[in-house]
């Protein structure tokens, strides 16, 4: 086939792409969407009398200024460690307890049901209960953390497992595979993403347990800051704290991403 | 294929096998008899549901047999083993292994021969199915025929006794599946490994087929046995020969009785369970 009559589309081509590169619509649309939303923050409270005492963007922006610094990055740090150290220990107890819960008939039938009475009770009414497992504060906060990480690990690593599908485990069988390198061939990488799946959501949930745990404990961290600032009636800071705290958030669950997409990334060729 | 290639013998003899799901008992195949010839490529006929893949998973050992037995050159089937291997439905390619490495997996698993020869023999199979260039793409990169050659390839690379095939070109565009029926007839033409094969397409059936077996419905056990005797090797002009046709007139009366036996007893199927009071 010749190119002739195409020249057109050609040039056509070239203005689509410088087009798509410097007029992108889409992305203008998107930063106006933040832009849209603290506009609309801004009107609600300096239009409505009602929500006056709501700090503005402005406030929250300058408020930004006069935080200690280095008070606030050992806050940061504290949260930082204590959702980590809940998450690494979940995964540390939770992975293999849902390994073996999802690979074994006999261990599920022992372990599972008790798991499931215990499941429902949300890991915030485990604050009283901690005190007397731990005396120590901190330990009492990791350990909210990791209770919070501990079952969505579980359960999402054992589903996984027995969800894969059974062609594959057969034939892996007929290639003459015993049950552990089954496990580490077969079973696991199929189990993979679930796994995964698992790991995000505890990521999300140890966040939400951190907050709620220093708001009560007095012992630092972001929530303690947010709640701190609340009793000073300093809103702009508080604001600030929640954002700050997003953004924690944020940049966890992108590290889990990564890493989950890194050990799946056989599932996003085509 | 380099090493010669032993095949073995599949025998059904009086094979019963039930399932109970939710307390409702289902008889899926009573009184099951039939012979699969080494050597001798055996498809298995029958409307959908009558139990085929079940056989498959008989003489795979991934299942066993509630009444009589499935005997492999004379002994009972002992469980899942290279020497009898499966290409499924569908795919079942491990998604996370590229083709080659599935390829490799079943030599490296069972470590029999060095990586080496593997490697080699891994190279050599892909040529011959087509998948010279698509050794480090993914399962999920290949398109529906490639995927069921690398399965194929997956399989043949351990030199099994008995290839098992369960509806493998399932779901293949009409285009695609003329060719791999092709390919895998070539393929069966070259190694002598016993074949059993599953199918619900009767111009599948009697083009791969030497011994055609027609199934009845639920519980099934075998109809009749069609010997296909056109010669090898063939190709899709056997489709016009007389005796092409006159083994598909007769195949298709068969299977449209079972399928009028199966809409006049739709409501009284799964209730007979005489012969099986001594089982569980």
């Amino acid at each position: 086939m010749t190119t002739a009559g195409y020249e057109g589309t050609q040039d056509s081509m070239f203005l689509k792409q410088l087009k798509k590169t410097f007029l992108d619509w889409s992305l203008f649309r998107k930063v106006m969407s933040f832009v849209l939303f603290l506009v609309a923050w801004s009107l609600i409270v300096i239009a409505v009398d009602y929500f006056q005492q709501i700090p503005t963007p402005k406030a929250v922006l300058m408020a930004l200024f006069d935080i200690p610094f280095t008070a606030i990055l050992l806050h940061i740090a504290k949260s930082f460690f204590r959702v980590l150290a809940g998450f690494f220990l979940g995964i540390l107890i939770g992975f293999p307890m849902g390994v073996a819960i999802g690979y074994s008939r006999v261990l599920k039938c022992l372990i599972f049901p008790a798991f499931e009475m215990i499941r429902p009770i949300p890991p915030i009414a485990w604050i009283p209960m901690s005190v007397l497992f731990f005396v120590h504060i901190e330990s009492q906060i990791v350990f909210l953390t990791f209770y919070g990480a501990f079952f969505p690990i579980v359960y999402n690593t054992m589903g996984g497992i027995s969800e894969v599908d059974i062609r594959l485990p057969r034939a892996a069988m007929s290639f003459g595979l015993d049950r552990k390198r089954m496990l580490m061939k077969v079973i696991l990488p199929a189990a993979m993403p679930q796994i995964f799946t698992g790991m995000r959501l505890a990521m999300g949930i140890t966040w939400i347990l951190v907050v709620a745990a220093e708001m009560m404990a007095n012992k630092g961290g972001m929530g303690y800051y947010v709640w701190y600032n609340h009793t000073v009636m300093d809103y702009p800071h508080v604001v600030l704290g929640m954002g700050i705290i997003g953004l924690c958030g944020a940049i966890c669950s992108i590290g889990i991403n990564a890493v989950g997409n890194y050990f799946t990334r056989w599932r996003r060729i085509f | 294929m380099a090493a010669a290639l032993e095949a073995s013998e599949v025998v059904f003899n009086k094979v019963g096998k039930m399932t109970v799901f939710k307390k409702r008992q289902t008889v899926i195949l009573k009184d099951c008899s039939f012979k699969c010839e080494r050597q001798k490529l055996t498809v298995l006929i029958g409307p959908s549901g009558c139990g085929k893949t079940t056989i498959i998973n008989l003489i795979a050992g991934y299942e066993r047999p509630d009444l009589g037995e499935v005997l492999i050159d004379g002994k009972k089937v002992p469980g899942p083993d290279w020497e009898r291997l499966v290409v499924f439905q569908e795919t079942a390619l491990f998604p996370w292994l590229t083709c080659y490495e599935n390829v490799m997996f079943g030599p490296l698993a069972r470590q029999v021969m060095s990586e080496e020869t593997a490697h080699n023999l891994a190279l050599g199979l892909l040529r011959k199915v087509g998948l010279e260039g698509f050794h480090d793409k993914h399962p999920s990169q290949l398109s529906g025929g490639m995927q069921r050659r690398a399965e194929l390839a997956r399989a043949l690379i351990n030199q099994p006794k008995v290839m098992l095939m369960d509806e493998p070109f399932r779901g293949l565009d009409a285009m695609t599946r003329k060719l791999m029926q092709e390919y895998y007839l070539k393929l069966f033409e070259e190694n002598n490994a016993t074949h059993v094969f599953v199918t619900s397409e009767v111009d599948e059936a009697i083009f791969l087929a030497d011994n055609l077996m027609v199934m009845t419905n639920r519980p099934s056990r075998v109809k009749k046995e069609i010997q296909v005797d056109l010669e090898r090797p063939r190709d899709w002009s056997i489709a016009t020969s007389k005796r092409y046709l006159e083994i598909k007139a007769e195949a298709l009366e068969l299977l449209h009785e079972e399928a009028l036996e199966a809409s006049k007893s739709s409501e009284k199927v799964d209730i007979d369970l005489s012969g099986f009071s001594q089982a569980s």
